[in-house]
């Protein structure tokens, strides 16, 4: 008999941490079937991360980087400097995605990556100039947040000087999850 | 107990440790605080509807309330409206009050309301509307957000993005 146990122990040894293996896995499965019943949205600014350099003394490069699952209306991005409140206008607009909208008709969107290049009004060598971005836009999941509106402090280059750095409107967060 | 399954219930208990954490914090996300002050602002709240008529929500105290922050520049908000039209239509008398809260402007809102025959009261408000929704779990500020007042002055339930239609089926069932 004890050495019937004793078989039968050794015959479950391997088995068993299979067995927590399937219990561990089935936890974090349930766990984040749990957690994505209830899809996390991200604040505006995450999900439409602004950018932007200074490429020469007379022109800024705007970027927004669209999370996957939201969209940017492109009729919706403004650009303003600051001081003097200008407004930029883009030299051109890249092609958005048209979306077919049950209430709007046909809007143009951006996800992805999205760059614009804005001619200051004036050359600007040297001089601090802040770019005030107002974006709207959306998320798949259902929902559309206001006008957000994102500030980015620039050091325009001197004359005849290359692209300064890019700068972030909100600095990524290092942490586990990204 | 061999090692090595010791080992795998350790794992297990900091597994299910991790998932209890997860799930509470989960349900913490899901039932976004709603706070007793902000229930009492809401309660108080007396906003111009989009014909400039001060509207007080107090007017409709006892009755279940279903206050649905929006605005017309909002595709989602848009999409779920007739459903609450068809809604105030059907349990009206049952006492179920839609109240919206625009996040807009007061002739856009006219505009609209006329244009999908609204027929329960749309309030209009600034950025204190936004505010307001935020204290009552909309903590992103986005929309469509709902708030279903039970009879009482509770807050029975809160809703960011659309409310299905058998959800909100299954809330009136409960309340009215």
């Amino acid at each position: 008999m004890d050495s019937t146990v004793i078989s039968t122990g050794s015959a479950l040894k391997p088995r068993l941490p299979s067995g927590w293996r399937w219990l561990v896995a089935t936890c974090l499965i349930a766990a984040s079937a749990g957690l994505a019943a209830d899809p996390k949205l991200l604040p505006p600014e995450q999900a439409f991360r602004f950018s932007a350099r200074a490429l020469d003394d007379k022109t800024l490069e705007a970027r927004f980087e669209v999370t996957d699952g939201y969209y940017l209306y492109r009729d919706k991005l403004k650009f303003v400097l600051d001081p003097g409140a200008a407004e930029l206008v883009p030299a051109s607009w890249p092609a958005g995605k048209i979306k077919e909208d049950q209430f709007f008709g046909k809007m143009e969107t951006y996800r992805g990556e999205v760059s614009l290049r804005l001619p200051l009004p004036a050359a600007a060598p040297g001089k601090s100039v802040v770019l005030v971005a107002d974006s709207q836009g959306c998320a798949d999941a259902g929902v559309c947040y206001p006008v957000t509106r994102q500030k980015i402090t620039l050091a325009v280059p001197d004359a005849g000087k290359g692209p300064g750095p890019l700068v972030e409107a909100v600095p990524r967060k290092k942490n586990w999850f990204n | 107990m061999p090692k090595s399954a010791l080992r795998w219930i350790v794992i297990g208990v900091v597994a299910a440790a991790a998932l209890a954490g997860g799930a509470y914090f989960g349900l913490q996300n899901r039932k976004a605080d709603t706070s007793p002050q902000a229930v009492a602002a809401l309660a108080g709240l007396s906003l111009p509807d989009a014909s400039g008529k001060e509207q007080s929500l107090a007017q409709w105290r006892g009755k279940v309330l279903v206050v649905n922050f929006w605005a017309t520049w909002c595709a989602p908000c848009r999409e779920e409206m007739p459903e609450f039209i068809k809604a105030q239509t059907e349990y009206g008398a049952k006492g179920l009050q839609f109240v919206g809260i625009a996040v807009d402007q007061a002739d856009k809102v006219d505009q609209f309301a006329k244009e999908i025959g609204l027929n329960y009261p749309a309030l209009v408000g600034g950025f204190g509307a936004m505010e307001l929704s935020r204290t009552l779990g909309n903590e992103l500020m986005a929309l469509p957000f709902t708030v279903v007042v039970d009879r009482n002055g509770g807050v029975a339930h809160t809703q960011l993005g659309m409310l299905k239609p058998d959800k909100l089926q299954a809330l009136l069932k409960q309340l009215l």
